[in-house]
């Protein structure tokens, strides 16, 4: 294939344009009739909910999928693409959101595998010097002899982008940037971002739900919903809003007002429980809290203090090492997890396709998870299929899970849809009490509102609502009562209308409330 | 690739029908078949001819055709024997082991009631065929519980363990009928003591009734799993454990469950060939050649993926295959091992084929060359 279309190629001048790109999946367009242009030193952002279409017209842009329809043109050369070496080779690089390194080897390693020049004999320390060049011209702090499993998420996705640029690349597609870095992080990656599109780089964010993002970085935007191409802006003049309701199709409401409900029954108590880790350690150190019909009760915290083994030991899915858990009265703090479902005990879990659907059953086997033992749902053992999925097709449409039918596998939904999925199966059973673990993370903003709204509901009807979320914003606009997590403990526990964000954030980090002495 | 001005590509199935799949099977049989060829070919033999006397002698021959279906009757309790487990998510791979301990249960049962001395015994056949029917289901169950107990319990892996097993019952059946072991012929041949004829199963139409509790164990079990709470539970855990569990599955009764399921059914396999096939009658020397054969149970049991209707052709195929090969073999003088050596090529042409379950090739107009 002819190389070299982007050498040379000047500021203001189209990189990339393709024109009319459909592809259609058995069943689904992911995309039709898709327009979209870059020019050198643009960042252009992509921006679209999970199944918008995004990752297929990134996959085309990067051949790792061929088009059905539309042309590609690159420096104003028409393309086909076979494989993505071919666009690597016409100065594609991409940065994929799944690393795709080898963990064992070190950064520079990493870097000029598959160069060209590294073919058979190993110049580590010309490539290396060239490499520290690149990384001081944008930027980039990384110890080039470190081992990548060394490496955080954030400098793996250095190490990704010096590998195209080394390559180079100029154009480069980057999907999810901002999705596992921590704040400082992203300040330095976006400030690393302009600096190569000051050099007549050709920047492609893809973007799911990080709206601030985009209005940061991108000098346009190309909003997609459901495979076609909404709108196509100047950043510079638009709103977070707008962008939204692009993106949706409808009003997005940042802020979900707190419903008011009638202080409700006592519902559960928990007594000085404490629950050991899969290491072995003790994960959570006997905490004590109370909770009420029609409440919310808000965990905050940063992964990995203790909030999923306190979320599994309630579900019944861990042992307790000590302490009790009383539920409407009744000491459940061995009963089995069967028993917690029977009795009006709901488990949202945060690991939705290890542990809360089955990939390879349809919609109405994955309902049937908490239908099975039902005693509507069967008769002498024999289960009521027919009746199951009658149940399956209401709750299906009205939770909005978007499957061409209910046979369709729950390994073929997207993110939002599966959670979409659980939520539905869960929350049917009108459980009393429900444990919602990470309820949105990794979702877009249209099925983030929706599970809030949802959740929100569920208050209303008097369960009583354990939330677990490292949004923190999400606990302090959904809580009614909120418990900052560290190190196995509660920090303290503060009512919704009088938790801060500083305050909160402050004991989030291992400050304990003032006045509580334990 | 292109074809003149066709291309053919390869494209990812989303979905696969049984009708698909029963053609992709028959289309791999026929393979295996054209490819097993060469074989007579290079010993000087018309192929046609050969697989003509193999499918004649096997399915169509008053002498093979008895033996092909004693053969299938076996294969498809041990391949539901297999299946069971297997969709669970977990290995039954003791069939052998369970099916010698389940013909030592039907065997007890006569030895209690006196039969090996006498010849004979004060209870009908009415009752005593039905125990040791009870009783070969029982030691099989009995011993897949070891590893469904060990897989439930401390999540020791169970393929280890019923393999361990096999050995385990190999000998114990050595011990019982050899020299000096209780259940040893009086004749001392190295084998067991004989059923009296009033014990033999009751043939119907010259066949083993042994055939009604296949075929009825593979559509029980066809409803099991399409249908049942159990059986929603089982395919549950095999999908994902950890999701199972979640939904209130006991992740140690299921497999519990499953292996003593199995085992019972590969039980009835060992009742089948040591107590219910014409000729045999008693727990032969080359019992051990029985347990090797019961992993083609396993064979079956992948080939028609876990589902026990379609497990029902496969089982005749091999059966007959098996019988048939064996068949040619003599009458042609040909070398050793023909019979297995098919069963062999015909296995790993099924497997192989098993990729077009997920990928199709697809034959469209080119488009003309890249511009």
């Amino acid at each position: 294939m002819q190389k070299g279309f982007l050498e040379g190629i000047k500021r203001g001048e189209t990189v990339i344009e393709a024109r009319g790109i459909t592809k259609r999946f058995p069943g689904v367009v992911a995309n039709d009739r898709i327009d979209f242009e870059i020019k050198a030193g643009e960042i252009h952002a992509v921006l679209g909910e999970n199944g918008a279409g995004k990752t297929t017209l990134m996959n085309i842009l990067f051949g790792l999928l061929q088009p059905d329809e539309g042309e590609i043109y690159i420096g104003g050369q028409r393309v086909k693409f076979r494989s993505p070496l071919d666009a690597i080779d016409l100065g594609i690089g991409m940065v994929h959101q799944h690393r795709k390194l080898v963990s064992a080897h070190t950064a520079i390693e990493n870097i000029i595998l598959g160069h060209p020049r590294a073919g058979k004999i190993l110049n580590l320390k010309r490539a290396e010097a060239e490499v520290k060049e690149l990384c001081e011209r944008y930027g980039f702090q990384i110890d080039l002899r470190a081992k990548v499993w060394q490496l955080s998420e954030g400098e793996k996705q250095v190490v990704e982008i010096l590998k195209a640029l080394y390559r180079g690349a100029k154009v480069l597609i980057l999907d999810e940037p901002t999705s596992a870095l921590t704040p400082p992080e992203t300040k330095k990656l976006l400030a690393s971002i302009g600096a190569m599109a000051k050099d007549e780089l050709a920047i492609i964010p893809f973007i799911t739900h990080k709206l601030p993002i985009v209005l940061a970085i991108s000098d346009r935007v190309t909003v997609l919903r459901r495979g076609k191409v909404t709108a196509r802006l100047e950043t510079g003049r638009v709103t977070e809003k707008s962008l939204a309701k692009r993106m949706v199709g409808r009003e997005v409401i940042f802020r979900i007002e707190r419903a008011r409900v009638e202080r409700g029954k006592p519902i559960l108590q928990v007594e000085n429980l404490s629950v050991l880790s899969d290491k072995g350690f003790l994960a959570l150190k006997g905490v004590s809290f109370s909770m009420h019909e029609g409440e919310i009760f808000g965990i905050a915290g940063i992964s990995g203090n203790g909030q999923h083994e306190l979320a599994e030991v309630l579900a019944g899915l861990r042992k307790a090492e000590g302490g009790q858990v009383i539920f409407e009265g009744k000491d459940i703090t061995h009963s089995s997890i069967l028993e917690r479902w029977k009795m009006g005990i709901g488990y949202i879990p945060c690991e939705r396709i290890e542990m809360g659907s089955i990939g390879d059953f349809s919609l109405v086997e994955n309902i049937a998870m908490n239908f099975y033992f039902d005693d509507n749902f069967f008769r002498r053992g024999i289960l009521d299929y027919r009746k199951m999925r009658k149940l399956a097709g209401e709750i299906v449409s009205e939770y909005g899970v978007a499957a061409p039918s209910l046979g369709t596998k729950a390994k073929n939904l997207s993110g939002g849809n599966l959670q979409r999925l659980i939520l539905a199966r869960v929350l049917s059973r009108r459980p009393r009490l429900l444990i919602a673990n990470l309820p949105t993370q990794g979702l877009d903003v249209g099925a983030i509102e929706f599970v809030r709204n949802k959740l929100m509901e569920a208050k209303k009807e008097k369960a009583g609502i354990l939330l677990i979320s490292e949004d923190l914003d999400e606990i302090l606009s959904l809580s009614d009562w909120v418990a900052p997590i560290y190190e196995g403990e509660f920090m303290g526990i503060i009512p919704g209308e009088e938790a801060k964000r500083e305050s909160v954030g402050a004991m989030m980090a291992g400050l304990r409330l003032k006045g509580e002495e334990t | 690739m292109r074809i003149g001005s066709y291309e053919l590509k390869l494209e990812k199935r989303l979905t696969l029908t049984g009708w698909e799949a029963a053609i992709i099977s028959i289309l791999a049989v026929i393979f295996a078949l054209a490819l097993f060829s060469f074989i007579f070919i290079l010993a000087e033999i018309n192929p046609l001819f050969a697989y003509q006397e193999i499918f004649s002698y096997a399915f169509a021959n008053p002498y093979g055709l008895p033996l092909t279906i004693n053969r299938f009757i076996f294969l498809l309790l041990c391949t539901s024997a297999f299946i069971i487990p297997f969709r669970a998510g977990l290995w039954n791979i003791g069939m052998p082991g369970q099916l010698y301990v389940g013909a030592l249960g039907a065997f007890a049962v006569l030895f209690a009631f006196g039969v090996k001395e006498f010849r004979t015994s004060d209870l009908s056949p009415e009752i005593l065929i039905p125990l040791m029917l009870i009783a070969a289901a029982l030691g099989g169950a009995g011993l897949g519980a070891i590893a469904g107990f060990l897989k439930g319990k401390f999540n020791i892996n169970e393929i280890v363990v019923t393999m361990i097993l096999n050995f385990i019952a190999f000998w114990l059946v050595s011990h019982m009928i050899k020299e000096g072991g209780p259940f040893m012929n009086p004749g001392g041949r190295g084998e067991s003591f004989e059923l009296p004829p009033s014990v033999y199963a009751p043939l119907v139409m010259g066949l083993p009734f042994t055939i009604f509790l296949a075929l009825g164990a593979a559509v029980l079990l066809y409803f099991l799993f399409a249908k049942t709470q159990i059986g929603y539970q089982i395919k549950a855990h095999g999908h994902n454990p950890a999701a199972a569990r979640y939904a209130g599955i006991s992740t140690f009764k299921i497999p519990l469950l499953v292996f003593m399921m199995g085992g019972a059914v590969a039980g009835l396999a060992g009742y089948h060939y040591f107590a219910a096939v014409p000729g045999v009658y008693k727990i032969s020397r080359n019992y051990g050649y029985f347990g090797d054969l019961a992993f083609y149970g396993m064979i079956c049991g992948l080939i028609s993926l876990g589902n026990p209707l379609a497990a029902i052709p496969v089982a005749l195929l091999f059966g007959g295959l098996s019988i048939g090969g064996r068949f040619v073999q003599g009458k042609l003088n040909m070398g050793f091992g023909v019979d297995y050596a098919l069963l062999g090529v015909l296995m790993i042409a099924l497997v192989a084929f098993q990729f077009f379950y997920r990928y199709k090739l697809v034959l469209s107009p080119s488009k003309g060359s890249y511009g």
